[in-house]
């Protein structure tokens, strides 16, 4: 049988762990198969493959319920039990329904009365979208205003805490150990093997089988529980505990000379001295803070050069003491002891003793751990990196979400920061490292983004909270630029607002907001908050009161369910764009080569679907903004600028162009910029080639090196400056007669202080009229790397392979604890909260705590062909939407109490 | 037809390749072939002998009916005779006819084709054996009883059977009764031996269901037949009360063998003599 | 001499089932029949439990019972160690279905779809030679036969190894020669620990489990 059997190189960006690389097979115009892309393999970190998620994309191509035509609603009511009474229509009647309404969007204003964006769009995937949606942020660029903080998870159920503290304190939007120079790594629920992608598991693969214990501190035995060198099970919503007792070992129970001091007197602000007001002391001219010399034998400003920093210890120093609002608190004589100092005694009631009741840890395993911890650290010792001498440090701590994010998720962070500075291990070889910003300003590698900010510290772009340029007008509904300083105000920073509250606040705006209206038009890509969100049963009858919704639509799903307009958009094997690729990305995406990777039609375009690029153009061409639009893409809005140095590929901005017009333009000035200018590649060439890096060097995986060259410090251990900003925004809020913050102002804190992080969701169960003795276990929930992210759960693949997972068709409990209840595995249990119930096959496994149950992924759906037949359950049905449950910078946790009954014997679907 | 997705996973699941087409071969292969057995011993002729005969023919063929409608290829049957070299199957299915049409002649007169069927039963009911005994994939299968147990169980079902066709056709072979009897002591003592040499080495469903299995074999296949067949020897009545006791012995000894292809029939799983060291041993 | 096998270093297997979803892909098999899989393995009791990801499939034995009990002499076995089914040859009794210690062996009676609805990318490749007889992994024995009639190495060169091995994100899975000491599978082997599965059947399995450094 001959044919024409071709494999075409693509990409996959499925979820944040990528992007991949991979090639489609296709047999005469079928696409048949994934393979690796091995001409990638010298570059990609992960030898050029794909995980499991990307084999589903041939299914997810030929998915026959996939909505192929422009559709729309013809029952005006919405509501779950409603149907849309979608018919095809022409894609000219779709654009133009979608366009007169932006039209009129744009008569009436880009605002509304309340000051809100009238367009909404809402992406999931953290960003991922991005890489399918072709040119759509340059039609978002032009359009205006736009608001992007109806969110479907992010900013709460995302490693949220992580992102902001992160980004603050080492330019880290999420931290990775430095896998392949790592010798022992403490992992708090961080579970990788499922959710860091081809690159994580391949990195940990090489590192478990070199011998790096991995210590998992996790209530379950997760994926990456087992296959980590020891299994520690915490009770859940206790790792600020576990992470206090490590530090309170290391600064009590072992001699100071054995932490890496130098690093800590140079490179951190410890030896900064704290005044008895807790702010800095300062030079009364410069304002600089003031260290204690011991060489001098004075107190001296922190940027003085050949100096030996007291780590510890009180001097009386003649300084001025500046508090919040530049309020001067202090001037004269006055008693200044170090932040180290202060540090050291904060954390003395913290002992391993005192955590193991809390933890249900034993104390000698805390101890033991956290001595490993500092015998496997190499003080002292370094490593040649491309010729550049650095530290190595061995060691690093990783956190995972319900850590790191929720009530909680700043002292889990702050403490993992800590224990990498104590041993000098951060952003330095072997050690603890962040892998990309998000919210600083972007740059080509994020050593770049590094830039002198106050008091020796890295600039960040804190939102106001001087009563000057502070405004409880917020931009966009979830208020982030109001009551997040930490959100900063960068393209990205909507999605890190509480975006939760742009659903609730809908409902009931609290006092001092602009009441929250409804977006007159929301665009929704990607995602899926009728499932992805908590309180989803609520999420979808406010869905339901949306005017009018724009869904490019995959298949029929709970949250287009309430769309006006589906708009189906070729999808990944069928359409074009080129990303950047390389350098150092989200989660372990660290590579020796930086570049970009072109994802290309594989197969043609099924049914009446249409390119995204080609979408976006007529939107801007029905809405009068194409030329902005073009403007937009010749700025770069499509990911690389078209104009630049050594070349100008610019688009004609009074026309429209074709997808292939626009990303050969794109194409070429990527080749230019990967070569100065010397290489031009076109389209034909990238569809060929696939992809296209020039060196990156490994010295930018660490900041550290940076730190040092532009003589700033890690702003640790004291918060001086987020305290504060906490007390000028609760200045602020107060002022304006605003209290519902209160709570969450108690977070701001110069020494986070141990709270007992469960309290609050114990409080939510009393408030919702529950015992906690009667709602005894904690709900969890995990990743499945077969499904996670995106709409994978219609894809039959997928779930024929997961299901060999344990916990993918039920829910996982402790056999014991089932026993105990008259529960067999595949009974059909209820797990209910005081409002909610669900219920679920029970699969009885001993790698869980007692006291807490596990649900895979996020299921539940009723409208999702194929993903509404399996009968599983989820916790966004159970949890709620909470001011309670929300921290100071706007996030939560998927935590939940339940309580579990049996309700039938064997499985009732 | 459709069926559920095997519980493909580490711990044995109840095999799904064999159904309960197959498990009638095995059923209706043994009676039918001890049936012959005995019809050829019991040294009758005409319509005695024919009966028998032509039932233990009859139950043959049916069974190799039933696992034919099995096949997923049945107009290939024919290649089932390929490797008597190595498969019991390809022995059985050359067995096969031969045993049927020994068994045929002699009952259509030819009465001394009725000790060379009898033989070829015993071939034949063996292959069975020895075809469920070389399944190495299933624990209760694989055990090197089963090809004994299943000829001492094909004689006892027959002979049972013989005592049932026995009361309708009016032949008489006390000696029969008395043979009867033996064979049942022999099926238990060697399914007794067959049980303790599986020992613990079977999923517990598996052996909840064999142990269940065990007991109707000891009680309704062995002790009640038996108590049956020494009342008929004193009780008048006795052609009706052998052959209840008769039809216990094959009932049972079909049950058995039902149970162990469709109930006992567990995979071994899957097992680790060793778990990986990941980074470090703990 | 040539005798191909498969190593699967358990230390690295993370259960993701890329493999299984690779072969899948390769051999155009329907829903349900999985080739390659890898199975989710526990062990203890809380709160000293082990979890381990185990890749299981056609062990390639030496000894096949697959191949001593086929009645057709559908199921042979080559010199180099791959256990191969003619699929005109079978009559779909499942006798060695059930002679597989490894549970292995698949058939299908009739063409499935992944949906209702077939699609493209499924009946662009329906074999209907592969109803209703006995399947299972072949080592892409295709894919092998090809590559070395092209002077590649199976384990080494991609477009001559097996689709799983290629496609494992962890590098878990090997494969190559063992009567190549020089081999990476010859290496793998004296550089670790290692077992074979259901070793005291005697089939002589041409797969192996590593477990940890020799």
């Amino acid at each position: 049988m001959t044919g024409t059997t071709a494999r075409i190189p693509t990409y996959c960006y499925q979820c944040v762990a990528g992007p991949d690389l991979l090639t489609v097979k296709v047999e005469d115009g079928v696409a048949t198969e994934v393979e690796p892309n091995f001409c990638a393999a010298d570059v990609h970190p992960g030898g050029g493959k794909v995980c499991v998620k990307a084999y589903g994309l041939v299914q997810k191509t030929y998915n026959p319920h996939r909505v192929l035509t422009p559709m729309k609603r013809t029952n005006p009511n919405k509501g779950r039990g409603e149907d849309p009474g979608f018919v095809p229509i022409s894609w000219d009647e779709a654009l133009e329904l979608v366009a007169a309404k932006l039209n009129q969007v744009r008569a009436d204003g880009l605002t509304d009365a309340s000051g809100y964006p009238r367009v909404a769009v809402s992406f999931g995937g953290a960003g991922t979208p991005q890489s399918y949606m072709g040119t759509f942020p340059a039609f978002l660029a032009a359009w205006g205003s736009v608001d992007m903080g109806f969110g479907s998870g992010q900013g709460v159920k995302c490693y949220h805490s992580e992102h902001v503290y992160g980004e603050f304190w080492h330019r880290a939007f999420t931290v990775s150990p430095d896998t392949p120079h790592c010798d022992y790594l403490i992992s708090c629920g961080a579970n990788v093997e499922a959710s860091g992608g081809v690159v994580g598991v391949w990195r940990h693969a090489n590192a478990r089988v070199r011998g790096m214990k991995r210590v998992q501190v996790e209530p379950h035995l997760s994926v990456t529980g087992a296959c980590s060198a020891e299994w520690v099970p915490i009770r859940p919503k206790t790792d600020a505990a576990f992470l206090y007792a490590l530090l309170h070992v290391l600064l009590h129970e072992v001699p100071r000379a054995r932490l890496d001091v130098p690093f800590l007197a140079h490179h951190t602000a410890s030896p900064y001295l704290v005044g008895p007001h807790g702010f800095y002391l300062r030079d009364r001219a410069s304002r600089k803070p003031l260290v204690w010399d011991a060489s001098r034998g004075a107190a001296m400003p922190f940027d003085t050069p050949a100096m030996e920093e007291a780590l510890e210890g009180r001097h009386e120093v003649d300084a001025i003491e500046v508090g919040a609002d530049d309020e001067v608190l202090g001037d004269g004589r006055m008693v200044g002891e170090t932040a180290f100092s202060k540090f050291v005694v904060h954390m003395k009631p913290y002992s391993p003793e005192w955590a193991q009741g809390i933890c249900d840890v034993p104390a000698q395993t805390m101890r033991r751990i956290a001595l490993e911890y500092v015998e496997h650290a190499r003080i002292g010792e370094t490593i040649e990196i491309e010729g550049e001498r650095l530290p190595y440090r061995p060691v690093s701590v990783s956190l995972g979400k319900t850590v790191n994010n929720g009530w909680g998720g700043f002292e889990c962070v702050w403490a993992r920061t800590m224990l990498a500075a104590v041993v000098g291990g951060l952003e330095v070889p072997g050690g603890t490292l962040g892998t990309t910003v998000r919210l600083n300003r972007q740059a080509p590698a994020r050593v770049d983004t590094v830039t002198a900010g106050p008091d020796g510290f890295m600039d960040y772009p804190l939102n106001p909270t001087d009563k000057a340029r502070w405004s409880p007008h917020p931009n966009i509904r979830n208020a982030y630029r109001t009551m997040v300083p930490l959100a900063a105000n960068g393209p990205w920073s909507q999605a890190l607002g509480p975006t939760h509250f742009s659903w609730m606040f809908l409902d009931e705006t609290p006092k001092g907001l602009p009441r929250v209206t409804l977006p007159d038009v929301w665009f929704v890509y990607r995602t899926n908050p009728a499932i992805s969100f908590w309180d989803t049963e609520k999420l979808g009858q406010t869905m339901a009161r949306f005017p009018f919704t724009v869904a490019f639509a995959y298949t029929l799903d709970e949250t287009n369910h309430y769309a006006d307009v589906l708009l189906p958009e070729a999808t990944d094997l069928e359409s074009l764009q080129l990303i950047r690729i390389g350098g150092s990305k989200f989660v372990e995406q660290f590579w020796h080569f930086q570049g970009f990777a072109l994802r290309q039609p594989a197969v043609a375009t099924r049914g009446e679907a249409r390119d995204f690029t080609a979408i976006a153009t007529e939107l801007a061409t029905r809405t009068g903004l194409l030329d902005k639009y073009n403007a937009s893409l010749n700025k770069g809005a499509a990911g690389v600028p078209l104009k630049g140095a050594h070349w100008d590929f610019a688009l004609e901005t009074g026309q429209p162009h074709a997808p292939e017009a626009i990303w050969d333009a794109v194409c070429r000035a990527a080749s230019a910029e990967l070569s100065d200018g010397k290489d031009v590649h076109g389209l034909e060439w990238w569809k060929e080639h696939g992809l296209a890096t020039k060196p990156f060097p490994q010295t930018h995986w660490y900041l550290f090196p940076t730190l040092v060259r532009k003589r700033l410090r890690f702003e640790l251990p004291y918060q001086e400056r987020l305290w504060r900003v906490g007390i000028e925004l609760g200045r602020r809020l107060h002022e304006h007669d605003m209290h519902w913050w209160d709570k969450q102002l108690t977070e701001y804190q110069t020494l986070p202080v141990w709270k007992d992080f469960a309290a609050p969701w114990h409080a939510a169960l009393v408030k919702a009229g529950g015992q906690p003795d009667a709602y005894p276990f904690w709900l969890l929930t995990a990743r499945s790397m077969q499904y996670a992210w995106g709409a994978n759960m219609g894809i039959q693949l997928m779930k024929e392979v997961a299901d060999n997972v344990a916990g993918h068709r039920g829910v996982i409990i402790n056999a014991g604890a089932a026993a105990k209840l008259g529960i067999a595995d595949g009974d059909t249990i209820t797990i209910a909260t005081p409002a909610r119930s669900v219920r679920a096959r029970a699969v009885l496994r001993q790698g869980i705590r007692p006291d807490t149950l596990l649900l895979l992924g996020q299921f539940d759906h009723w409208a999702m062909p194929t993903a509404k037949d399996f009968g599983m359950p989820s916790m966004n049905s159970l949890a709620t939407m909470s001011l309670d449950l929300t921290d100071a910078t706007g996030s939560s946790a998927d935590i939940v109490r339940v309580s579990v009954t049996r309700a039938a014997r064997g499985a009732t679907q | 037809m459709s069926r559920a997705a095997t519980p493909y996973g580490p711990n044995p699941w109840q095999q799904r390749h064999w159904d309960a087409r197959a498990a009638a071969n095995f059923v209706c292969g043994g009676m039918g072939s001890g049936l012959i057995v005995a019809a050829a011993l019991a040294g009758a002729f005409g319509p005695a002998l024919a009966a028998p005969m032509g039932v233990g023919v009859a139950l043959i063929a049916l069974g190799l009916a039933s696992v034919f409608a099995e096949l997923g290829r049945p107009l290939r049957a024919a290649n089932v005779v390929i490797n008597p070299r190595t498969s019991w199957m390809s022995r059985e299915a050359l067995a096969a006819p031969l045993l049927i049409a020994c068994a045929l002649a002699a009952a259509a007169g030819y009465a001394s084709f009725a000790y060379i069927a009898a033989a070829l039963a015993l071939v034949f009911v063996y292959c069975q054996g020895r075809m469920v005994q070389a399944s190495r994939g299933i624990p209760a299968w694989r055990d090197p009883w089963v090809p004994v147990l299943f000829v001492a169980s094909g004689l006892a079902e027959g002979f049972g059977l013989w005592h049932a066709v026995a009361a309708f056709t009016g032949a008489r072979a006390a000696w029969l009764a008395a043979a009867l009897g033996v064979l049942l002591v022999v099926r238990i003592v060697l399914y007794r031996g067959y049980r303790r040499q599986l020992g613990k080495a079977l999923h517990r469903d598996a052996a909840a269901a064999l142990d269940r299995s065990g007991r109707i074999l000891l009680w309704a296949g062995t002790l009640v037949p038996l108590a049956l067949l020494a009342s008929a020897a004193v009780l008048p009545g006795a052609p009706w009360l052998a052959a209840a006791a008769g039809l216990l012995a094959a009932a049972t000894g079909a049950g058995f063998k039902a149970t162990l292809v469709l109930r006992a029939g567990h995979t071994q799983g899957f097992a680790l003599p060793h778990l990986p060291v990941r980074g470090v041993a703990s | 001499m040539t005798r191909w096998a498969m190593i699967a270093d358990l230390r690295r297997c993370v259960g993701c089932q890329t493999c299984t979803a690779s072969c899948r892909h390769a051999n155009a098999t329907p829903p349900g029949v999985q080739w390659r899989r890898v199975l989710d393995m526990e062990v203890g009791e809380y709160p000293d439990v082990k979890r381990a990801f185990v890749p299981v499939g056609c062990q390639h034995c030496e000894n096949p019972p697959c191949m001593d009990v086929c009645p057709t002499t559908a199921t042979k076995q080559r010199a180099d160690g791959i256990v191969t089914i003619d699929y005109d040859l079978c009559i779909g009794c499942a006798y060695c279905s059930v002679a597989c210690p490894y549970q292995a062996r698949y058939k299908t009676l009739r063409a499935t779809f992944a949906y209702a609805t077939p699609m493209a990318s499924e009946t662009t490749r329906q074999d209907d030679a592969t109803l209703a007889v006995a399947t299972k992994c072949t080592f892409c024995v295709d894919r092998i036969d090809a590559g070395v009639a092209a002077g590649r190495t199976p384990g080494v060169d991609p477009e001559a190894t097996p689709a799983c091995v290629n496609a494992c994100i962890s590098q878990a899975l090997a494969f190559g020669d063992l009567d190549d000491p020089q081999s990476n599978v010859s290496t793998l082997l004296r550089e670790n620990r290692h077992f074979r599965m259901h070793e005291e059947l005697g089939t002589g399995p041409g797969f192996y489990y590593l477990w940890d450094r020799a």
